[in-house]
């Protein structure tokens, strides 16, 4: 299933803008009324306005994640994390303080920091809390719910209870290593493991071992980062491809459903939840923005549904399970998944029916 | 493992470099048209400028990767260091992925940018309201016995009285007592969804009151033919979280102003049914058509604002 969406539903869509494209085009020239300029220009704007709002976020991301290759090592990390497992999940689930990086840059971060010896479960922990438990989304949503500042607790507060909770069943029950090692990757990761992950930039298709020690001795730390950063734009080549389908998405939902036509399902809570959850999934904003979004639903959706809206969104959408499965393996994206959802679910009724 | 030839390598790179040099071009190019600030609000503007420079960085990596494959003659200083970002050997992918990649390219630099206009508000729903604030607020005192107009006489008791706030509102009325003792509120772009917030708080007091705000022309479902609305997109971080705050007005000439049209409105404030809520509606006393440039056609929110003494 996965491969299946991986491979085909980017190309399905590219295809599918690209002819609609292609309509247009042909419309102006022969004047038929049938898809607007308007429409365009609206997808436009959203398209482009995602992408270059999520790029600095994402390469400052992609660059942390570099320097962090260099200067951090394996050691350290597991030095700094706790050995509890409660100690860990909390850590992981603050460390958004730290490192307040938004959802694109942080997966590239964790994958790394998990290959440098951090226990998987606080990574994970990180990548669920780290969008919510942040300065920048604290003062984000403050703006945008001033009026409700319980709302603005409430969402750090289950962002990290969540997150916290999950950390420790994932560290409960989770035995093997969740990340994903494709096949061409093999071989690269056997002499990652093999103690050299340092170097393994320099790496070789061939004669691995001759160049290997080549470098070894000769590269200096200065010369090491910069080769790091220029491996960077590999990297942020990789994860843009993500962003730019996530966005791709994004733009076409807002342009394309009717808010209007979604007060029905307001009306009755469970689906209320539900469905202000499965929208803050297919429209995988930016934690830092969604805040506004959530705030122009406050009229028609109760405390509950926007709080379920403001947790979930950032931990799980289209856009960063595209990320995580190129990260780590199906069966632990899934189970990340259902857990959060049923966790954010839950708490946010609860919440919810505590205000009345 | 399929072997990729060098060749092929260098074309992947040279196409990588052209894509990321293309980003960091269009930033630059819609900065030189004026025109990012319809995609971005200017506070995250610097930080887009920036990640430009990033991508020519990385644009120049590629391109060097390029060159020192095609130097080497070598399959072996390519990066291919146990990430999956080693190119696909299926042209169909390749074709595909590198198109995505293009798509906001080609958008971005061949299509004409335009703000967002009346299509968008339709399916994003204008509000009339303002920001929303808190049920619990105190609602707006129906004590009428004070009249309009003789507000800057009065005393700050009778004031509090036709202003009343809570923790949550308090600003909002302090903001609207300035605005009370206005002749005339003008809605500034700088404090706009703040000027309508505190406008729809307090309904009553302001009835009567003369308010002028620029906007775009837009129609909903259920305005009478006599009716329509005068919006703004409030941008907070791009285009996409853009949601349109407006009011709703009245005029018999409202057949001569056509969507999206950029009008200077004046009108005089009453209140209206609308989807069973009360909001304020201006009834037009002067409308002029309005040259905004597209730079500034959204508002954006006012960070200051409860700082604002």
């Amino acid at each position: 299933m996965r491969l299946w969406l991986l491979r085909w539903s980017p190309p399905v869509l590219t295809a599918g803008c690209a002819a609609m494209l292609a309509l247009i085009y042909i419309n102006r020239q022969t004047a038929l009324p049938s898809i607007g300029q308007a429409e365009l220009n609206a997808f436009t704007m959203l398209f482009l306005g995602v992408i270059f709002e999520a790029l600095p976020f994402m390469l400052l991301g992609v660059i942390v994640s570099a320097v962090l290759q260099v200067f951090v090592s394996e050691n350290l990390i597991r030095k700094l994390a706790p050995r509890n497992p409660i100690l860990g999940a909390a850590f992981g689930g603050l460390l958004g303080l730290l490192f307040p990086l938004c959802e694109c840059g942080m997966i590239p971060v964790v994958r790394r920091l998990i290959r440098k010896g951090m226990p998987a479960y606080i990574g994970i922990t990180y990548i669920l809390a780290g969008p919510i438990v942040n300065p920048v989304v604290f003062a984000s949503t403050y703006t945008a719910f001033r009026g409700q500042l319980h709302l603005v607790y409430e969402r750090m507060i289950l962002g990290f209870a969540v997150a916290f909770a999950v950390g420790l069943i994932l560290h409960r029950y989770m035995r093997a290593n969740p990340l994903k090692e494709t096949v061409h990757t093999a071989e690269a990761h056997t002499h990652h493991h093999a103690g050299h992950e340092h170097h393994h930039h320099d790496h070789h298709h061939g004669g691995h071992a001759h160049h290997h020690d080549h470098h070894h001795g000769k590269q200096t730390f200065g010369s090491r980062l910069v080769s790091t950063l220029g491996h960077a734009s590999d990297e942020f080549f990789d994860m843009g491809k993500y962003l730019i389908f996530g966005s791709l998405l994004t733009a076409m939902i807002q342009t394309g459903v009717d808010r209007s036509s979604l007060s029905a399902i307001a009306d009755s809570s469970w689906l209320a939840h539900l469905f202000m959850m499965g929208f803050a999934y297919l429209l995988s904003l930016c934690s830092t923005s969604d805040a506004f979004i959530a705030a122009s639903f406050s009229n028609m959706f109760s405390v509950g549904p926007l709080l379920a809206f403001l947790v979930f969104g950032p931990m799980i959408d289209l856009k960063n399970t595209l990320m995580l499965l190129s990260v780590f393996k199906l069966r632990i994206v899934l189970a990340i998944i259902a857990l959060t959802a049923v966790l954010v679910y839950v708490s946010t009724w609860v919440a919810g029916a505590l205000h009345g | 493992m399929n072997r990729i030839s060098a060749r092929t390598l260098i074309a992947h790179h040279l196409l990588r470099a052209a894509l990321l040099a293309g980003f960091a071009l269009l930033i630059v190019y819609l900065k030189q048209r004026g025109e990012l600030s319809l995609f971005i609000a200017p506070r995250t503007e610097q930080a887009v400028k920036l990640s430009a420079l990033g991508m020519y960085g990385a644009a120049a990596y590629q391109a060097y990767s390029a060159f020192r494959l095609w130097r080497d003659k070598r399959l072996d200083d390519a990066c291919d260091c146990g990430h999956d970002h080693a190119p696909s050997p299926s042209l169909v992918r390749n074709i595909l992925l590198y198109g995505l990649f293009a798509l906001p390219l080609l958008l971005g630099f061949l299509l004409p940018h335009a703000p967002l206009n009346s299509v968008l508000a339709g399916q994003k729903g204008v509000s009339f309201t303002g920001l929303p604030t808190p049920a619990s607020a105190a609602p707006p005192s129906s004590d009428t016995s004070v009249l309009r107009g003789s507000g800057s006489n009065n005393g700050t008791s009778s004031l509090d009285v036709l202003f009343p706030a809570d923790e949550y509102t308090q600003a909002y009325a302090e903001f609207a007592k300035r605005l009370y003792k206005q002749d005339r509120i003008v809605v500034d772009d700088s404090l706009y969804i703040e000027t309508l917030t505190a406008l729809d708080l307090y309904q009553q007091p302001f009835a009567g009151a003369s308010v002028t705000l620029t906007g775009f022309v837009y129609r909903d479902d259920g305005m009478r033919d006599d009716q329509f609305a005068v919006s703004r997109f409030a941008m907070n971080c791009c285009s996409a979280d853009a949601l349109p705050y407006g009011l709703l007005v009245q005029s018999a000439d409202a057949n001569h102003y056509a969507n999206d049209s950029w009008v200077t409105l004046t009108g005089t404030v009453t209140t209206t049914e609308w989807r069973g809520e009360s909001v304020i509606m201006l009834t037009a006393d002067v409308i002029t058509p309005a040259a905004v440039k597209d730079r500034d056609a959204y508002v954006y929110p006012n960070y200051e604002f409860d700082l604002s003494p």
